[in-house]
Parts: structure tokens; C-alpha cells; sequence
């Protein structure tokens, strides 16, 4: 009985070390997404006005110190495809996330189980 | 963010008087937490609009008659350099993302006017969130007293009834 109990306190822990794991990459995950989303957000506020934009405006970019003069259109595309790529990475992350939330949850789950066994061995003693 | 959204519409779905009180102070802890984030997120809103708005007054204190007048150049925040405004037309404007564009008096303060708007309008909306969560977090914290005040109840009710037995 005691090997039992404690073979089944040791599968416990370990649920339980995994599930921690699993927490802290959900943060940086989280922290991931939190970071494309306002990337996102910016490049979108970025093409809403180079789309306001007449063919007489000028537009620049900044490339380490210097701006350098740009063509409307080029810079309309180059905005767009980041906000792509932005929205693709943005989708993988959540779907990342959504796979760790249901592992988080299996482990959880696990936990849950070695107590109650855990328990039930402790009484019968 | 929209993962705790959907579970904080989940919860308003449960009747929170059938909690337990620990997972009422777990409810509460996060929407603390979240609350927090939200005041977070506001004074940063807050003080964007107010550097779009100090923009805006900077160009309509701009005059037409202002061609080759005599300004000062910060350098740094406590130097200068003397300077003559050239060009009264066309103003340069960091967009975001490395990207500048130039604009003339008209665009770039009706450019600084939406953005003031813009941000606005995400206030309002961030504002909106806030209060409901709060009106979630009194009713979570009024159930939580409410239970706790039954449990001290019930305990007093049972030392009562030890002590009429110990008396009889």
C-alpha cells in the first residue's frame, strides 16, 4: 500500500511539474500574441493613411537614421503584406495557445485524478 | 484577450451564489488582475491622445504670416539653436512603422484630429469593458461577503448548541 501511495504521489508530482511548464510558456505566448496584435494594429493605422494618401504627398521610410523617399504604391504594398504576415503569425500563436490550453487541461485533469486515488489509498489505510 | 472574454461571459452564466467562497476569491483575484491591465491600458490611451492633441495645438498656433520668421531649434530639452521656418506648407509626419509622410497645414492638423478621435473612440470602448467588470467584481464581492457572514453565522450557531448541551 505505502509503495502504491507513493508511486502515485510521484506521477502526481510530475502532472504537476509538466503543468507548470506548460503555464509558463502559455505566458510567453500570450505575451507573443499581445505583442503581434498592437504590431498589427499599428501596420493597419499605417495603411488606412497611406490609403488616404493623393499621388502628390510624398512618403518616406526610416532606415537607421536616414528617410528615405518612397513610392505611394510600393509602400501600400509592403504595408499590406505585413499585415499578413502579422496575421498569419497572429494565428498561429493563438492556435498554439489553444493546443496548451487543452494539454494544460489534460494535465489538470490528471492531477485531479492521482489526488483522489491518492485519498482513497490514505483512508483505506 | 478574447479567450478571457469568452470565459468572463461564461461565468456571468453561472449562478455565483452556488460558488464555493475559494473560488469566488479566485474570480475575484483575476478580474482584479484584469482591472488593473484595463487602468493600465486607459492611462497609456490617455496619454497618446494627449501627445496627438499637443501636436494639433502646436500647428493651429502656426500663422500664414510666419515665413522666415525666427524660431528656436530644441537640440536637446535645455538647448537650442536659432532657425528660420522655410517652407510654412509642408510639415513631415511619423505615421508609424518607420513610415513618414508629408503633408501640408490642412492635412497634417486633420491628420492629428482623427488620430485624437481614433483614440478617443478606443477609450470610450475600453471605458465601456471597465465598468461592466466592475459591476461584475461588487456583485462577486457582495456574494463572497454574503457567504462569509453565513459561515460565521453557522459557527456561532454551533458553539451555541455546544454549550446548551455542555449546561444540560
Amino acid at each position: 500500500m505505502d509503495k502504491n501511495s507513493a508511486a502515485l504521489y510521484k506521477k502526481m508530482q510530475s502532472e504537476v511539474e509538466s503543468y507548470q511548464n506548460l503555464q509558463k510558456s502559455c505566458v510567453k505566448v500570450v505575451k507573443q500574441r499581445a505583442l503581434l496584435e498592437s504590431q498589427l494594429n499599428e501596420n493597419k493605422c499605417v495603411l488606412d493613411e497611406l490609403n488616404l494618401l493623393g499621388p502628390d504627398n510624398k512618403v518616406y521610410k526610416l532606415f537607421g537614421p536616414v528617410l528615405v523617399k518612397q513610392e505611394l504604391e510600393d509602400s501600400r504594398q509592403n504595408v499590406g503584406k505585413r499585415i499578413e504576415y502579422i496575421s498569419k503569425e497572429l494565428k498561429g500563436s493563438s492556435d498554439t495557445l489553444e493546443n496548451m490550453e487543452k494539454d494544460m487541461l489534460k494535465h489538470r485533469e490528471a492531477v485531479a485524478k492521482y489526488q483522489q486515488q491518492w485519498q482513497v489509498a490514505a483512508a483505506m489505510k | 484577450m478574447s479567450g478571457t472574454a469568452n470565459a468572463a461571459a461564461k461565468t456571468e452564466m453561472i449562478d455565483l451564489t452556488k460558488l464555493s467562497p475559494d473560488q469566488l476569491m479566485q474570480i475575484k483575484q483575476e478580474f482584479e488582475q484584469e482591472m488593473n491591465n484595463i487602468q493600465d491600458s486607459l492611462s497609456t490611451l490617455h496619454g497618446c491622445k494627449a501627445k496627438y492633441a499637443g501636436s494639433k495645438d502646436a500647428l493651429e498656433a502656426f500663422q500664414p504670416d510666419w515665413e522666415n520668421r525666427q524660431i528656436l531649434v530644441p537640440l536637446t530639452s535645455s538647448m537650442y539653436v536659432p532657425g528660420r521656418i522655410k517652407d510654412l506648407n509642408n510639415f513631415i509626419i511619423d505615421i508609424g512603422t518607420g513610415y513618414y509622410i508629408e503633408k501640408d497645414l490642412d492635412g497634417s492638423k486633420d491628420y492629428f484630429k482623427r488620430r485624437v478621435e481614433y483614440v478617443q473612440e478606443q477609450i470610450e470602448k475600453i471605458e465601456k469593458i471597465h465598468i461592466q467588470k466592475t459591476r461584475f467584481l461588487n456583485s462577486v464581492m457582495s456574494v463572497l461577503e454574503m457567504k462569509q457572514a453565513a459561515a460565521v453565522k453557522l459557527i456561532q450557531q454551533q458553539q451555541q448548541q455546544q454549550q446548551t448541551k455542555q449546561s444540560a
